[in-house]
């Protein structure tokens, strides 16, 4: 059991979680994830902590409300509370090296994976530049990417209430192709690297690809235990099976399956959608009782 | 023993539910004995004596069997009293028998070896076993036990860390703690077991019987830290600076995949992905439980040893036509005899002389077919015994949905990745005393077997304790020397 010392919603859908969890606090580098089960009959989901602190024994986690188990954390889980289970760290930490000029970049809440690696290697002596593209309400982690990093450019797409989510993810999209085209036109870079949904890092490597720019990418199949033993977060890198919780989570963009990997992520989705409108109706229907 | 026995040859059978109701559901396919009925099957025993006895010799671990079988007769009058008897016997030598009357693959073990074979039926010891865990559990026996052994424990003040909650792990945990030393587990996963939670599904092993066998070696004081992977939260090098010793029991949980075109398609499970969805996170339960399994219409299961029964037997209880697919034919099948029948009457076809070839895809990601070619086998054998098998190269296509691959398991990477641990083959090297290449870390189970069984799984953790015990005994020696 882990308890949570702090909680609070940063940005529309995107929470703040501060964890007792020693063992990872003591143990973590940027770049590796934990796998969290919050409730009994929960899921066990892959989220990367953000922040930690060896000494004070906390890592902090900052989760996109997204289906079922994203929901349920939101609404259920309180401040002086406790979570499950916390495994980990799990994965391998990003390369710690001096690459140069590197461009970071974080589509929605997979900036806050970014920013452990980018003011890492901004430390290391890296110049960094980290790129944030997402909806206008749900801006995270501005000043403190502000100072871990040289530049932080922020780029937001307003949320148009005519039309479909889907739509208004595709702008988001397009903004991002089209900003990471022009940095790449404009200047040079020694490395690009990038983390957000699977759909828009394979299009952001279209665009740099033809550039040339040597691409890292931190992949998000869908993972079990997140320790070797299972198969479920496979991914074909290079024409090899590996699997991501412990031959990644950070691969070579130019070598990944990217078409494979979309498909894989949307095997459960239908499942998902009927968990999340069962877990709404139980809300709906608590809520009525309670009235 | 001059006193002149009829001999019974039947078995007494233990009732069962009937095939058409159990692939409704996840409960215990068999029921077990009454003590009436265990009474009646224990009567049957010939009583060989001890170091004759071909079954003690014939089980891994050396329980006395006909002295546990004979407590059960002679306490006839007193059932709590016969249970309680018996359970020490075991309990010397299996800490565990809740599992092992299960699980074991009684057949080719003590009762493969009992000689009323030769005049009727085999003594049913496995299910014997179960009863006396069973009934002792039931009735809190096993408890009263525990609290009577407890107090006579000598604390030795040295530390021993146990990686990994499996039977390996939790034997070793249980001997050590018994001899006084104190004893942390780490576990990777939420929840202690192993294999016995995450892999052998709940009609064959309720999960509360293993919560129930883990509760006591909690109570002989063994603390369990899971969530802890050693290798990324702790590494080998750091728990000896912590612990006096250290025991590997972390298993073969690594699948092995099959090298053919569209082995990633949706659709394809490595059974330990089903079997852990299925069984660790309860995805039958879905909804109710977070976790999502996907079933087809049409699941080919390729294997043919327990992890392949239990795969299949899984997803018939999903509403699935279940094919098992295996490479060799019926006589190398290595599941449990029991496993297979009970497969068959669930109405699970075998096809043999299968090995698949292409994984084919619906052009959207998703399986639709398995093209196998078809094999045969020569008469030489190779080192195991088996048939050596070769292609034919004729095909055939077996169209299906869902395909799960139980060809088996190799060791813990993050493990196995130690810095000084010599490894072959995957497998981890110990000497005879079940010692590492590292002084003070000793190993057993899958992780240096490969895939075994429980029951040798929890021979190492015995053996391993006393290497351990003396170990360390000679290490207290030197340092009060
Ligand atoms: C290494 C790694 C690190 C991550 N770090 C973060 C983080 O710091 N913050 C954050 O908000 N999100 C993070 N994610 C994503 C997060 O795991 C998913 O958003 C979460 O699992 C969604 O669960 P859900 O039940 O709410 O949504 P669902 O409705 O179940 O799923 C929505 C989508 O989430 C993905 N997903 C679902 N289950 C899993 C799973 N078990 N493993 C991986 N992906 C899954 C799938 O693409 C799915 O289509 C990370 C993922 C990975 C692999
Ligand atoms: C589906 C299935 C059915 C089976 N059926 C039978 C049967 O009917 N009868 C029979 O006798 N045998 C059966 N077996 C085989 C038997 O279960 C194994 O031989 C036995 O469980 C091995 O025990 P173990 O303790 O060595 O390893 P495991 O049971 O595999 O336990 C290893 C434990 O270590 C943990 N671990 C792994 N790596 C780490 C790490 N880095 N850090 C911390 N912890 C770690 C794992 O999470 C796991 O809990 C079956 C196996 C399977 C998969
Ligand atoms: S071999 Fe059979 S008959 Fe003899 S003691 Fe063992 S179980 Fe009884
Ligand atoms: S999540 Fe199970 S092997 Fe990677």
């Amino acid at each position: 059991m882990y308890k949570i010392l702090e909680k609070k919603e940063i940005a529309m859908r995107n929470t703040w979680y501060k964890i007792h969890a020693p063992h990872v606090a003591k143990k973590v580098k940027p770049g590796q994830f934990v796998i969290v089960r919050a409730f009994k009959n929960g899921e066990r989901i892959p989220l990367t902590p953000v922040m930690w602190d060896p000494e004070e024994g906390w890592i902090v986690l900052i989760v996109f409300t997204r289906g079922k188990t994203t929901a349920r954390m939101a609404a259920e889980l309180k401040e002086g509370g406790e979570i499950l289970n916390i495994a980990g760290p799990l994965g391998n930490p990003a390369e710690m090296e001096k690459f140069g000029k590197i461009l970071a970049i974080g589509a929605y809440t997979g900036i806050v994976e970014v920013y452990p690696i980018a003011k890492a290697w901004q430390e290391l002596g890296n110049k960094v530049t980290t790129l944030h593209v997402t909806f206008e309400p749900m801006v995270v982690l501005k000043d403190e990417l502000e100072r871990a990093v040289g530049r932080h450019l922020l780029e937001t797409v307003p949320i148009d209430m005519t039309k479909s989510f889907p739509e208004n993810m595709k702008n988001v999209t397009k903004r991002l192709t089209e900003k990471v085209r022009e940095l790449l036109e404009k200047e040079e870079w020694d490395l690009v690297f990038m983390v957000g949904p699977t759909g828009d890092q394979k299009a952001v490597f279209e665009v740099v690809k033809e550039f040339g720019v040597p691409m890292k990418a931190d992949l998000h199949p869908i993972m079990v235990d997140g320790t070797g033993m299972c198969g479920a977060c496979r991914v074909t890198v290079g024409g090899e099976v590996k699997f991501a919780c412990i031959d990644g989570p950070e691969f070579d963009a130019y070598k990944v399956h990217w078409d494979e990997l979309i498909a894989r992520s949307g095997y459960y989705t239908d499942m998902e959608q009927r968990a999340m409108q069962e877990y709404m109706r139980l809300m709906q229907q608590a809520a009525q009782g309670g009235e | 023993m001059a006193v002149k026995r009829k001999i019974i040859k039947e078995r007494v059978p233990t009732p069962e539910r009937p095939a058409e109701e159990r692939i409704k559901s996840f409960v215990e396919v068999n029921l077990g004995y009454t003590f009436e009925l265990a009474v009646k099957e224990a009567e049957r025993c010939l009583q060989c004596p001890y170091n004759y006895a071909p079954c003690i010799k014939g089980c891994p671990v050396h329980i006395d069997i006909p002295g546990f079988i004979s407590k059960l007769v002679q306490y006839r009058d007193d059932p709590d009293k016969a249970v309680k008897e018996a359970l020490s016997v075991i309990w010397a030598c299996n800490s565990l028998p809740a599992t092992t009357g299960r699980v074991c693959p009684q057949e080719d073990q003590c009762e493969m070896n009992c000689v009323m074979g030769k005049v009727g039926d085999k003594i049913n010891i496995g299910k014997l076993e179960r009863f006396v865990a069973d009934y002792a559990r039931e009735k809190g026996i096993d408890e009263e036990l525990l609290f009577e052994m407890v107090p006579k424990i000598e604390k030795k003040g040295q530390k021993v860390a146990i990686i990994g909650a499996g039977p390996a792990g939790l034997t070793a945990a249980g001997e050590l703690a018994k001899l006084g030393y104190d004893v942390t587990i780490y576990e990777a996963l939420h929840e202690a077991g192993g294999v016995l939670m995450y892999g052998i599904p709940e009609f064959r092993l309720p999960k509360s019987i293993v919560e129930s066998e883990i509760d006591k070696l909690k109570k002989l004081g063994v603390k369990i830290l899971t969530d802890h992977i050693v290798g990324r939260t702790v590494t080998i090098e750091e728990l000896l600076e912590e612990y006096d010793a250290v025991f590997i029991g972390s298993g073969a949980g690594t699948p092995r995949l099959i090298n053919a075109p569209g082995i990633n398609l949706n659709g394809i499970y490595t059974a330990n992905e089903f079997l852990t969805r299925v069984n660790l996170m309860k995805a039958y339960l879905f909804p109710e439980y977070d976790t999502p399994v996907k079933v087809g219409k049409r699941v080919v299961v390729i294997g043919a040893g327990n992890t392949a029964m239990d795969a299949a037997r899984s997803a018939r209880r999903f509403g699935a036509e279940v094919i098992i697919a295996y490479r060799r034919g019926p006589e190398d099948v290595s599941a449990r005899v029991e496993e297979v029948e009970h497969a068959k009457e669930e109405g699970i076809k075998f096809e043999f002389f299968v090995n698949p070839v292409e994984f084919i895809g619906d052009g959207k990601g998703n399986l639709k077919a398995v093209k196998f070619e078809k094999m045969k086998a020569l008469d030489e054998r190779d080192s195991r015994g088996k048939r050596k098998i070769v292609g034919t190269g004729e095909y055939v296509t077996i169209e299906a949905d869902t395909v799960i691959i139980a060809i088996g398991k190799h060791p813990n990477r993050l493990i196995v990745n130690t810095p000084g641990l010599k490894v072959e083959r995957g497998r981890i090297v110990v000497d005879e005393n079940l010692m590492t290449s590292i002084p003070g870390v000793f190993a057993g189970g899958d992780a240096i077997r490969g895939e075994a069984t429980v029951i040798l799984a929890m021979g190492d953790g015995r053996l391993a304790a006393k290497a351990i015990h003396e170990y360390l005994t000679k290490k207290r020696e030197s340092k009060n020397a």
